[in-house]
């Protein structure tokens, strides 16, 4: 009976002891999986088959939001057009901004293409720069490392758990680096277009070079117009790889390629965005690939 | 602080190195230069005064939306204004959208946003229509009530139902469905009072709410010298597999007419939103409401199909019926709409609409209404996301 008694106790107890923490991508939530390990529980917001700026704000979120003690974003205002109004519905002032439970990981990472003017004549801007840093694995380990101090914050029992977690993941990260290192160097000097202004990150830190969008500014459609003076671009500068996201329509893309010879590459822009990017290791290694060979 | 570390360094170094001695010194040197000079602009800049009382960041979001349309009708100005309903609306007393034949501006709309404290957030939005300026919503909204309840006080369009709380411009026709139409007006249940609700920590979505309004509403309430109108609702969502999400509820008014006599109000919901990819979606929705306003028994419901092609196309179709009226009143009341919307950019919405409507009497004289029109919707300025 004591035996019994004590088992429930200590189950319940160690049911209580999980952190329940809330991702609003795929990729923060393997970070968070990778740095909590069985301290936390993990839900992920946003299907990484969608574009980021758009998820559905589907009412099963709400009830998500409600019970969590961590939720952890991308910022830089990528979640503005979805999440304020699940967080309003969920009214957990825990995970609220300025609640205790609350993360914004843009803050670890030095953000690129940070607008001179803003204004919306220049097309749906984000006024902080770009925030798909997450493509780039240069970024991934001081997004961790802020994690793993947030955690250590609000359940300082495990602290140093969590850092050891962390210095276990970054030495991780640096090995994936170098067996990418090979990859990488099909990158240099090489000339790029993308869709959406998505990869900026990943192809500025491979060392390539991005020429133009698909997109004549970010949020707007393909115009005819726009993609002939891409098409004479591409010829022009001899580009080879027109680099396509897989939430976006692929017909532009494929025009392009047909009228220029250029091929176009699916690339992951979060984790288990493709079949074959179901981790950290694969999605950064298929961003190297597909961006570098 | 910095310069002790700098020195330290530089002399554990030249332990080390004693050939890159002055090589170091000069880098040392030039580094104090460089932090001493920023120093002294911070000094500077200090004396010419700061902005001690610069508020600038507190300033709360505003945004701005425009409304207007083309209308092209069967029915001419004059015997539009002040149509009925036969058995619910004897003569409407405003038509706020889309009155004129011709161009018409509808409204332009202020609202503002804004964090009060660590307790409350507080929301204002004003309509200014051509001869009106109106408070359409203001009022405070808890952020630490226990248990996660949360608690509204001010004046604010009722969770009722599901269509009542959403804005005219985030809605998929220009007007409210007819059974709103009919047994709420063009507004539906906007009212000063106060709300609590709250929300389970389940995994399947489920909220339950409470108001206690004045109950200004004329046409189903109207008895306002107390506080008489009381709402509920319980609403529940779940996905249905990774793309189709459902969201249902029942809703109950209840309150008292002018005469001091008994009026329900009852409605049930469902929607139905299948996601095909970003940009593409297929969501039907339905409500039915049922009236019981001084021993008279009324119903009428709407169903839509809204189809999103992708970023720039919307398709839609509404039925809309009362089909529950008073003795010797028609029960064959009936209205159906078709838009195609087309979005240049998430902000813009253009949108052409056509309307048959078998619902209306003009004069007293029951008459089909037949509408063609062109609107445009453009959001400006920090304005928040929508809901689903």
């Amino acid at each position: 009976m004591k035996k019994t008694l004590f088992t429930t106790l200590l189950l319940t107890s160690s049911i209580f002891a999980t952190v329940n923490v809330a991702t609003t991508y795929n990729y923060l939530g393997e970070v968070t999986k990778a740095i909590g390990g069985d301290l936390v529980k993990v839900n992920v917001l946003g299907n990484p088959k969608l574009d980021p700026h758009f998820i559905t704000p589907k009412p099963s979120l709400i009830g998500k939001l409600r019970r969590e003690d961590l939720l952890i974003i991308n910022g830089g205002q990528l979640e503005i057009g979805w999440l304020p109004p699940l967080l309003k519905s969920a009214n957990n002032n825990k995970i609220n901004s300025g609640g205790s439970g609350f993360l914004d990981v843009s803050g670890a990472v030095n953000m690129m293409d940070k607008p001179a003017n803003v204004s919306r004549a220049y097309g749906d801007v984000h006024p902080d720069g770009n925030p798909h840093f997450a493509v780039s694995i240069e970024n991934i380990t001081p997004v961790a490392e802020l994690i793993s101090m947030k955690l250590a914050q609000i359940d300082p029992d495990n602290s140093s758990q969590y850092a050891m977690n962390f210095s276990v993941f970054k030495k991780h990260i640096e090995e994936l680096q170098s067996k990418l290192e090979p990859i990488n160097k099909g990158c240099q000097g090489k000339k790029l277009v993308q869709y959406h202004e998505l990869f900026n990150y990943a192809i500025s830190d491979l060392g390539a070079q991005k020429v133009g969008d698909l997109e004549p500014l970010p949020g707007i459609t393909p115009s005819s117009k726009h993609t002939l003076e891409l098409i004479k671009l591409i010829k022009n500068e001899k580009i080879t790889t027109i680099l396509q996201d897989v939430y976006h329509e692929k017909r532009t893309a494929q025009f392009i390629a047909d009228k220029t010879g250029a091929r176009v590459k699916i690339v992951p822009h979060d984790v288990g965005a493709t079949d074959s990017s179901n981790t950290l290791d694969a999605f950064y290694t298929e961003i190297a690939t597909q961006i570098c060979q | 602080m910095k310069k002790t570390i700098l020195i330290s360094v530089a002399l554990s170094t030249l332990l080390l190195h004693a050939t890159e001695n002055s090589d170091l010194e000069k880098r040392v040197d030039s580094l104090e230069k460089v932090l001493n000079k920023q120093k002294q602009e911070k000094l500077k800049k200090a004396l010419g005064g700061g902005n001690s009382f610069n508020q600038k960041s507190f300033i709360p979001d505003i945004s701005l939306i425009l409304s207007g349309s083309a209308v092209a009708r069967n029915i001419d100005n004059n015997q539009y204004e002040g149509y009925g309903i036969d058995g619910f609306v004897e003569r409407t007393d405003e038509i706020p959208f889309n009155k004129n034949r011709g161009f018409n501006l509808n409204y332009a709309e202020f609202g503002m946003h804004s964090v009060v404290g660590p307790y409350f957030d507080a929301d204002a939005i004003f309509h200014l229509s051509p001869n009106e300026f109106e408070i359409e919503e203001a009022y405070i909204t808890s952020k630490k009530l226990p248990v996660n309840l949360q608690l509204k006080a001010g004046s604010f369009k009722s969770g009722f139902g599901r269509i009542n709380a959403i804005h005219q411009h985030a809605q998929h026709f220009t007007e409210q469905p007819l059974v709103y139409e009919a047994m709420l007006g063009v507004e539906g249940i906007k009212d000063a009072g106060v709300s609590l609700n709250w929300v389970a920590p389940t995994d399947t979505y489920l909220m339950v709410g409470s108001e206690a309004l004045q109950g200004a509403n004329e046409l189903s309430f109207g008895k306002s010298s107390s506080n008489n109108l009381y709402v509920g609702y319980l609403k529940t969502g779940f996905d249905v597999g990774e793309s189709t999400s459902m969201l249902a509820g029942v809703s109950v008014a209840s309150g008292k007419t002018q005469n001091n006599r008994d009026s329900r109000l009852y409605g049930g919901e469902l929607t139905l939103k299948h996601t095909i990819d970003s940009y593409s979606s297929l969501a039907w929705q339905s409500e039915y409401l049922y009236r019981d306003r001084e021993d008279v028994k009324q119903a009428g419901y709407y169903t839509q199909l809204i189809y999103d092609k992708d970023s720039n196309w919307e398709f839609g179709l509404r039925y809309d019926a009362l089909n529950k009226n008073s003795i010797n009143q028609p029960d064959d009341l009936k209205k159906y709409a078709g838009i195609v919307q087309y979005k240049p950019f998430e902000f813009t919405k253009l949108r052409l609409q056509v309307d048959h409507d078998q619902s209306k009497s003009f004069g007293g004289i029951r008459k089909d209404e037949n509408r063609v029109m062109l609107e445009f919707l453009v959001e400006t300025g920090a304005h928040g996301a929508h809901a689903f």
